[in-house]
């Protein structure tokens, strides 16, 4: 088979197109966390800012530097590894060393993105990788919590909300309009649902994401967590496992990246990523699974697609009349 | 009960039909006529005129070679100057017969009284009709250009015709003034592809942004016990696709690989039933028809053209180009070919063929494609239920058997992946060539 290329493939048609590339999904995406990128420096002060540029920073020289290296067709500039640098900044708490964040970022762009053939072809969601690195080698380094500054007293170290939770602790000093604002501590971009929420209505809006796949996420790991709750059948605390997690961030901007989860079974690979999640929540060692749902949603995608097969129009159709 | 095709999208923004639409067909009469013996896809005539002879407006010029093919008459009365080989087509040798006018003004056909009111049609029999068909040079006026008749001697029991008029292309304009300018011609057109088909029903479908045209004809056939409806459906492409209407009227697939005759559905373009009226109660051969001429050129409008009228010389009436670096188009810009970038439209070659349903003038837009970001919107899009994605990493690799595996022969080559696609890939180019090449492998193997 011949096939027109570059130059020649100006004549083919369709010859209108629509106004989008995907540059600009990328851009929206970042536009979508800024708020909550804001909200972290209000709350955790000027070293999430100094993360986040750090970690974006890598992410893109590594982009660019790999391309340059093997030669590849330049394709940093479509903002993929600063929604990338973002996202894993925002998944680490604020104290975390900037060496830690750095070393996430060219594990997660190089190992996880480039790799497997650059954007779109990763098999798992870069960012989540990048944490699951720093939380398998320096366990350490991502685990120092503080409660935020506007707390009341200065930062000082503390479990997560969703760690007191968990050890069966009454959750007294943080209110459940604090867990929604976000002034609770937890890793710099998942603590307001408020800010992430903004957000995700922006991408709603841009058409970059839809309700369903973060929907059926969310819920599942609600109705798990409230099925199965530690406190007996039916008794567990909605809100508190719905604001003081990640699960926000985790729906919103990471369940729903393209490329690890195939668009045509988004919604199933959500329950999945749900069940998971819930599944670590309540019965595992760590008190917090959304990053483990989504990887795990991540590696089954491909087989999942394959069992739920496509409808083809006149393929297979029943016998109609 | 309603019903839905799958997938689909709203392309352009719906101002692009306001260009041509409302502007009253508009008569064009060329001195020169280039007639191409290759009027539609597969099927191929052979000239019956040669230089030097004198032929009359509506006598036959071409016959096809081979089953498959339909009848070409002359569109304009004069001398034929010239046949030659036409030198851009494809593999074969395709003659163009080129007439020039005479120096006397031609008459315009006599307006038919099936153009003014309802006739009574029962002294025509099914087989009459379809040798009409025959003689006439009837084809497709939609797109595809397939010989009319040859719809019309199938087997199958017939249950419905459709009548295609949802011209769901951007830009293009012309079904919808043909339909608000010659709706009794139509009706008629219709009570003849019923009688021809022994149908129970022919159903005129329609958009929801074609509401004038649809009152118009709901007027004609109101209480008068006909069987035709008039069906409205929401406005979204491909709707005008065959398989895409048969589902979107009936709920009802058409099964891989077979016609919709196979489930008793015959469809035909809502030009085809005003040609058919032409052929059977005007006694005239399809030598003209309506081409909406858009996009960037001064002036926008429908024409009512002879067969083998120039490019060049349509666009010229049209006021020529207004855009800076032109891309023409011939057909819709969805599914249309280009037929030059650049150049002013003297340089175009080419003339007007039965399928011709539009010139379309755009600016043209350098794109560059960049990788797929498997964002999912050409499978979300695909009326087929195909992955457009999939099957094009297997058509840059080369693996046809994949394509094969992942239905690359289902694609109806509509174009809505390329148009979604926000990485700018050649999708729907790249399916439909590996869609080529996995029917020329079996067809290879079936030798």
């Amino acid at each position: 088979m011949k096939l027109k290329v570059g130059k020649e493939l100006h004549e083919v048609g369709p010859h209108i197109e629509i106004n989008r590339t995907s540059k600009v999904i990328m851009q929206d995406v970042v536009i979508a966390m800024i708020p909550a990128l804001l909200g972290s420096i209000y709350f955790f002060g000027i070293n999430s800012l100094i993360l986040v540029l750090a970690a974006v920073t890598t992410c893109v020289l590594s982009e660019y530097i790999w391309q340059k290296i093997r030669k590849e067709q330049l394709t940093v500039s479509d903002w993929s590894a600063v929604v990338t640098g973002m996202l894993i900044a925002f998944n680490v708490p604020s104290t975390t060393p900037i060496w830690a964040v750095m070393i996430a970022s060219v594990f997660a762009i190089i190992i996880v993105k480039q790799f497997y053939g650059g954007i779109g072809s990763n098999f798992a969601n870069p960012a989540l990788m990048g944490r699951a690195l720093l939380l398998f080698l320096w366990p350490a380094s991502i685990s120092n919590y503080v409660t935020s500054y506007h707390a009341g007293t200065d930062a000082i170290s503390s479990a997560t909300v969703l760690g007191l939770y968990r050890t069966g602790n009454e959750i007294t000093q943080f209110s459940k309009w604090d867990m929604f604002i976000g002034n609770i501590p937890g890793c710099l971009g998942e603590t307001s649902a408020l800010l992430l929420l903004i957000g995700f209505a922006y991408l709603c809006y841009r058409r970059v994401v839809n309700l369903a796949t973060t929907g059926a996420y969310i819920l599942t790991v609600l109705i798990m967590t409230f099925v199965f709750s530690q406190d007996g059948l039916f008794q567990g605390d909605i809100l508190t496992n719905l604001l003081s997690g990640g699960l926000i961030l985790g729906a919103c901007f990471m369940m729903t990246d393209y490329a690890s989860v195939a668009p045509r079974v988004k919604v199933t690979l959500a329950i999945i990523a749900g069940l998971v999640t819930a599944g670590i929540r309540i019965w595992g060692m760590l008190p917090e699974g959304v990053s483990y749902g989504i990887l795990v949603a991540n590696c089954l995608s491909g087989l999942i697609e394959t069992i739920i097969r496509p409808h083809i129009y006149g393929v297979k159709i029943k016998k109609q009349k | 009960m309603k019903h839905y095709f799958h997938g689909g999208i709203h392309p352009a923004d719906g101002t692009d039909k306001l260009l041509s639409n409302q502007k009253p067909i508009r008569i064009y009469r060329p001195k020169i006529v280039e007639i191409s013996m290759k009027q539609s896809p597969g099927s191929v005539c052979e000239a019956i005129v040669k230089k030097g002879d004198r032929v009359s407006r509506g006598d036959l010029i071409g016959e096809p070679k081979r089953f498959g093919g339909a009848n070409i008459h002359a569109s304009i009365s004069g001398m034929v100057i010239d046949v030659r080989i036409d030198s851009v087509s494809f593999s074969q040798d395709i003659e163009i017969v080129v007439i020039e006018a005479d120096d006397k003004e031609e008459p315009e056909y006599p307006t038919g009284d099936y153009e003014e009111r309802l006739l009574d049609l029962s002294d025509y029999s099914k087989d009459m009709i379809i040798a009409k068909m025959k003689d006439g040079g009837l084809t497709g006026l939609g797109g595809a250009g397939f010989p009319t008749y040859i719809k019309y001697e199938t087997k199958e029991k017939i249950s419905h015709v459709l009548i295609n008029a949802a011209e769901c292309e951007p830009y293009l304009t012309c079904d919808h003034m043909l339909m608000l300018e010659h709706s009794y011609a139509i009706i008629n057109g219709v009570l003849l592809l019923v009688k021809a088909s022994g149908a129970e029903k022919a159903l005129i479908c329609l958009e929801d942004n074609k509401q004038d045209a649809a009152q118009v004809m709901e007027r004609i056939i109101s209480d008068k016990d006909l069987p035709i409806e008039i069906k409205i459906l929401p406005t979204r492409y491909p709707q005008g696709g065959e398989r895409q209407l048969v589902e979107a009227t009936l709920g009802m697939e058409v099964p891989a690989g077979q016609l919709p005759a196979s489930i008793g559905v015959i469809i035909n373009n809502v030009g085809t039933a005003k040609a058919l009226a032409d052929i059977v109660l005007g006694d005239r051969p399809l030598i003209s028809r309506l081409v909406t001429v858009t996009g960037k050129v001064k002036d926008q409008g429908n024409y009512l053209v002879p067969i083998g009228t120039r490019y060049s010389e349509l666009i010229g009436a049209s006021g020529g180009f207004t855009a800076d670096i032109s891309r023409v188009i011939e057909g819709g810009p969805m599914t249309g070919t280009c037929l030059q970038i650049g150049g002013s439209h003297e340089e175009l070659t080419g003339s007007i063929s039965k399928v011709t349903s539009g010139l379309l003038v755009l600016e043209d837009e350098q794109k560059d494609e960049t990788p797929c970001i498997r964002c999912g919107e050409c499978e979300r899009v695909c009326p087929a239920g195909l992955a457009p994605f999939k099957i094009d990493f297997a058509a840059i690799e080369n693996d046809i058997s994949l394509c094969d595996k992942l239905y690359a022969t289902e694609c109806i080559s509509c174009g809505c992946c390329s148009y979604v696609c926000p990485a700018k890939r050649e999708l729907a180019y790249r399916i439909t060539e590996a869609k080529k090449e996995i029917f020329k492998l079996r067809w290879e193997s079936n030798k």
